[in-house]
């Protein structure tokens, strides 16, 4: 499989927070064959576990969370409308006129209403429904959705994937799938005899909803001596600055900031000045927007670099990535776990 | 045509591209289907496609529905290649954030595109609460740059919204799509063609698939006003809001309980005995339908009925929920008996009954 396509078939995934494990067989039969073994801890995460064939060989972590951001039923209203609150942070703007998809006992299809303007009070017109007043149409009676749905029942955009110019793609759930799908193909394309160490991919739950608890518990249970901790990152529009942005297309992204190991970072910065892999250099003056604070602080503590997949229109259904960068990140992940010098360095 | 027949119709209509301007892949796509049904039509001089079955002495009817959706048009190519646009036709801004789109290209090809603005992250706590205004939008199709972007696309271009056509609800009683207004119209209108075709029906017809509805009516202004019609039937769809946060006075119309006739609109009121006629042989016949009850909207009754020295005017409308979004949402069921009705009033069509109403 190709990693475009591996991209889009694991964004197509339903992994709304807290419900990473509903598409589980279906990401076992995509990446489960690169790996020695899996499992699932306690709290969702799926670990994925490729060996060196070495006797006490150092334990690599690479990162990515599984999890992306949805809504989840509150309420079942007349005429079989339901009512949701978001699961992480969606944006309220993209919710009216969205396609979405109850994963019910039946996995049913939902618009989100809006206010036609041949309807709306001039007073309406400027301000932004909350997630909580806006209804989703099913289509179905109450009774009827009654047998299907309940208070509780996760709610996830519907999947719908285009090709942009450029080798670009757009579509849903790319925040944080994206990185999963480089990071299981870059394992891939490492030759065992190559590893230096065993390598743990974990696809950590519950990034997106203030907690990160799934890294910090799979982290601790891993142990590992040196982490590779993989996020989407915030791709420059015209409308933010690029020194809080990094380029689509500009190459995987290399977090500086005072949580990441600086030594770990300039060496795979090197790295991929060695393979010819595009990188560029994101800064931050406290911690990170990902997994990394979570991991970096996990039992006597664990060197992380952070890196990022450039991605515009993060949060939404129209999230959009460069395959040049996806290329390059697993090329770049595949060159990470062989590095002998960073195992020597890194190892304890 | 059967009732899958019908729905496959309206999803080759619904899907085609067909901005208010930029209607010709509509018409050409419509005037295929006639001329398989054995119809000839024409174009006019502002590209309303028109079938006229003449009949002489009889009264002059004429049936329109508008071929144009509510879309966009590019305005500027910035220096890194997005696209900014301006909208044709109502759209609130509050569904472009995030949507899909479908771009037409100099070639007249097309490319996908999506609806870009600042991501959550980057946002104020103001910004996150307000309606993104359209001037802070634009479209990616993933250009690098300004010459990049220009190579594909160029100014005036259009496009619209990229959505699937679904249909969905218990027992799939519904449709969502976007441009149902007023491909469903044009749907409606084949369907009668089809079922009166060899017919021998005292009235003199002119089907006209109406452009440029969508910003002020021109196109069925001209076509009225070349046809000089002695009654018009509108087929359109219309924003209802049966929607349990709205009180019921205010909902316009329900789903499922058949086409809404306008008694008034914001543009027109509409003949009375044209209007009982069509409730009447509704009634009779079995047909659903409905009253809409809430003066809001218009349609192309608007000049139609202002044309020439009057037009005693009739508009049916399906109910249609979140009208003008990428998802419309209508009842099949309304969609299937509205065709029904049409055929009925124009068979059955009683010119003193309605003068004498």
């Amino acid at each position: 499989m190709e990693l475009k396509e591996l991209i889009v078939s694991m964004a197509s995934l339903m992994t709304v927070t807290g419900y990473e494990s509903h598409d589980s067989e279906r990401l076992d039969e995509l990446i489960g064959g690169f790996f020695d073994e899996s499992t699932t801890d306690a709290l969702g995460n799926r670990i994925f576990i490729k060996r060196c064939g070495r006797e006490n060989a150092p334990k690599i972590l690479v990162d990515a969370h599984l999890d992306e951001i949805g809504m989840i039923v509150t309420d079942i209203k007349e005429n079989g409308f339901l009512t949701v609150t978001n699961v992480g942070g969606v944006d309220t703007r993209i919710l009216q006129a969205s396609d979405v998809v109850i994963y019910g006992k039946e996995k049913i299809f939902g618009v989100i209403g809006s206010t036609p303007p041949h309807l709306q009070k001039p007073s309406e017109a400027k301000s932004l429904r909350a997630i909580g007043e806006l209804l989703i149409d099913t289509g179905y009676p109450k009774e009827e959705l009654e047998k299907i749905v309940r208070i509780g029942t996760p709610v996830g955009f519907e999947v719908k994937y285009v090709d942009l110019a450029n080798g670009k793609i757009a579509g849903k759930g790319f925040d944080d799938k994206a990185c999963a799908a480089c990071a299981a193909e870059g394992i891939r394309r490492a030759a065992r005899e190559d590893l230096a160490g065993d390598v743990y991919l974990m696809l950590s739950s519950r990034e997106e909803t203030t907690a990160v608890a799934g890294a910090a518990t799979g982290a601790y249970a891993i142990d590992p001596d040196y982490a590779f901790v993989f996020d989407v990152n915030l791709g420059t529009t015209p409308d933010v600055p690029k020194s809080e942005s990094v380029e689509v297309g500009g190459g995987v992204s290399l977090t500086v900031c005072p949580i990441t190991d600086r030594r770990l970072t300039r060496m795979t910065a090197e790295l991929a000045e060695k393979r010819g892999l595009k990188y560029q250099i994101s800064v931050s003056g406290s911690g990170t927007g990902t997994n990394t604070p979570s991991i970096h602080l996990t039992g006597a503590g664990i060197p992380c670099v952070d890196a990022g997949l450039p991605l515009k229109s993060m949060h939404t259904c129209a999230e959009s990535l460069d395959m040049a960068d996806a290329e390059c990140a697993a090329e770049l992940i595949a060159a990470f776990i062989t590095s002998k010098e960073i195992a020597e360095v890194f190892k304890r | 045509m059967t009732n899958c027949e019908r729905i496959e119709l309206l999803r080759e209509l619904c899907l085609a591209f067909g901005p208010t301007g930029c209607e010709h892949r509509v018409a050409s796509l419509i005037k295929d289907k006639l001329e398989a049904l054995g119809y000839e039509s024409y174009l006019d001089r502002v590209g309303n496609l028109i079938v006229h079955i003449p009949c002489e002495n009889a009264p002059r009817v004429m049936i329109s529905a508008h071929t144009d959706e509510v879309g966009f048009i590019i305005s500027e190519i910035t220096e890194s290649g997005y696209l900014k646009f301006r909208v044709l036709g109502g759209i609130d801004p509050r569904v472009l954030c995030g949507k899909h789109v479908t771009v037409e290209t100099k070639s007249g090809d097309f490319v996908a595109g999506v609806i870009a603005s600042k991501a959550i992250h980057h946002q104020t706590a103001e910004e996150r609460k307000a309606v993104t205004p359209i001037k802070s939008m634009y479209i990616d199709i993933g250009a690098n740059k300004k010459e990049d972007a220009e190579s594909v696309v160029e100014l005036g271009g259009c496009a619209t919204f990229d959505s699937k056509f679904v249909q969905f609800g218990h027992e799939n009683a519904f449709i969502k799509s976007k441009a149902i207004d007023d491909r469903l119209g044009c749907a409606e209108m084949i369907y009668v063609l089809e079922k009166i075709k060899g017919q021998s029906i005292p009235l003199d017809l002119w089907f006209c698939f109406t452009v440029r509805e969508e910003i002020g009516l021109s196109g069925a202004q001209t076509a009225a006003q070349s046809i000089r019609p002695d009654y018009s039937i509108v087929i359109e769809s219309t924003a209802v809001a049966d929607l349990p946060d709205v009180p019921e006075n205010s909902r316009v119309a329900k789903l499922g309980e058949g086409g809404a006739i306008s008694l008034r609109d914001r543009s027109t009121i509409y003949d009375r005995g044209f209007v009982r006629m069509a409730l009447a042989l509704a009634e009779s016949k079995g047909i659903p339908a409905q009253l809409k009850r809430y003066v809001s909207g218009g349609n192309d009754a608007g000049h139609i009925h202002k044309s020439g020295s009057g037009v005693r005017a009739l508009a049916i409308s399906a109910p249609s929920r979140y009208i003008h979004s990428p998802a419309c949402v209508v009842s099949k069921n309304d969609y299937l008996s509205m065709g029904e009705l049409l055929y009925t009033i124009i068979t059955n069509f009683n010119e003193e009954e309605i003068k004498n109403a």
